[in-house]
């Protein structure tokens, strides 16, 4: 009777231990998931205020927008040899950086996160056209 | 005593589990907080660098400042979601705000108020917490503003 009962016992913790092991995985996964997603909106958006107010040339649009990215990605226009990105495993190719421009002048800057993968261990998750942001360009176009 | 021990692990189990459904809802329910506050805090910024910029002393300006808030095309909650019922206010000197100014010359700021971002609570309800959160968020832009150079 004894040995049964701490064989149900057994049992129930397996059963539970599984049930509170998915939902430990589950926490991990869609917290770290939003902690990355809330790290790309905040690069995102910080990038494209940068992005309105830099000056903007036609000829330079490559160089604007490689300090774009950079700043994204690293935190700064033109970062160290070695930089770390702001979250693992983002590069500048996952920025998307779309200019509106109007008689040689840009109106507005759109910026957009391409095929992002958050590797949170249990699952991945890739971010495509999101986070994204569009800023108007108040900056001095030459 | 043998049927006292028998429940013991289910007591226990569900003691954990609740408290385990208070940290799964700290992880999933706050973070999707802080990603709509975040994401309505840059949409205002946004907006209202966007209603700033068209500002030009006519009613006019003030029109297209409004449009110019109307046509963002971003999103909230995680980039699924439309901001509504977005203010516009108008100022001259960034201490009376209205909404429709009868003195257009003077206006020289915007003011952009994203008010209805509630977002549903999953989990942390279920161990006492509010059913929704409203993350509203506001910006304020002028029409003469600050300029990077190279």
């Amino acid at each position: 009777m004894r040995k049964r009962e701490s064989g149900h016992a057994m049992i129930e913790l397996a059963a539970s231990a599984a049930v509170m092991l998915a939902c430990i995985a589950g926490t991990f996964e869609f917290g770290y998931t939003f902690f990355v997603y809330n790290q790309l909106v905040t690069a995102v958006g910080n990038g494209a205020k940068y992005a309105a107010t830099r000056p903007w040339s036609a000829r330079d649009t490559e160089k604007t927008n490689t300090a774009i990215r950079n700043l994204i990605v690293f935190g700064e226009p033109e970062p160290a040899a070695g930089a770390q990105p702001v979250v693992a495993g983002f590069t500048p190719e996952n920025v998307d950086i779309n200019w509106t421009v109007e008689a040689g002048k840009p109106q507005a800057v759109a910026i957009t996160i391409r095929n992002f993968t958050v590797n949170a261990v249990f699952a991945k998750f890739t971010f495509s056209g999101r986070p994204g942001v569009e800023f108007p360009y108040v900056g001095s176009a030459k | 005593m043998n049927s006292r021990r028998r429940g013991f692990v289910l007591i226990a189990m569900s003691i954990v589990m609740l408290l385990l459904l208070a940290v799964m809802g700290l992880a999933f329910d706050l973070g999707r907080v802080y990603i709509a506050r975040n994401e309505a805090q840059i949409f205002t910024d946004a907006a209202a660098m966007a209603a700033a910029s068209k500002l030009d002393h006519t009613p006019a300006g003030i029109a297209e400042a409004r449009q110019a808030v109307a046509r963002l095309p971003m999103r909230w909650n995680l980039g699924t979601r439309d901001f509504t019922g977005v203010v516009v206010e108008f100022s001259p000197d960034g201490v009376k705000w209205q909404g429709d100014p009868a003195d257009a010359s003077s206006i020289a700021m915007a003011r952009v108020t994203a008010p209805n971002n509630v977002v549903e609570i999953t989990f942390l309800r279920a161990v006492g917490g509010p059913a929704s959160f409203t993350v509203p968020a506001h910006a304020v832009a002028a029409s003469n503003p600050v300029r990077l150079v190279e």
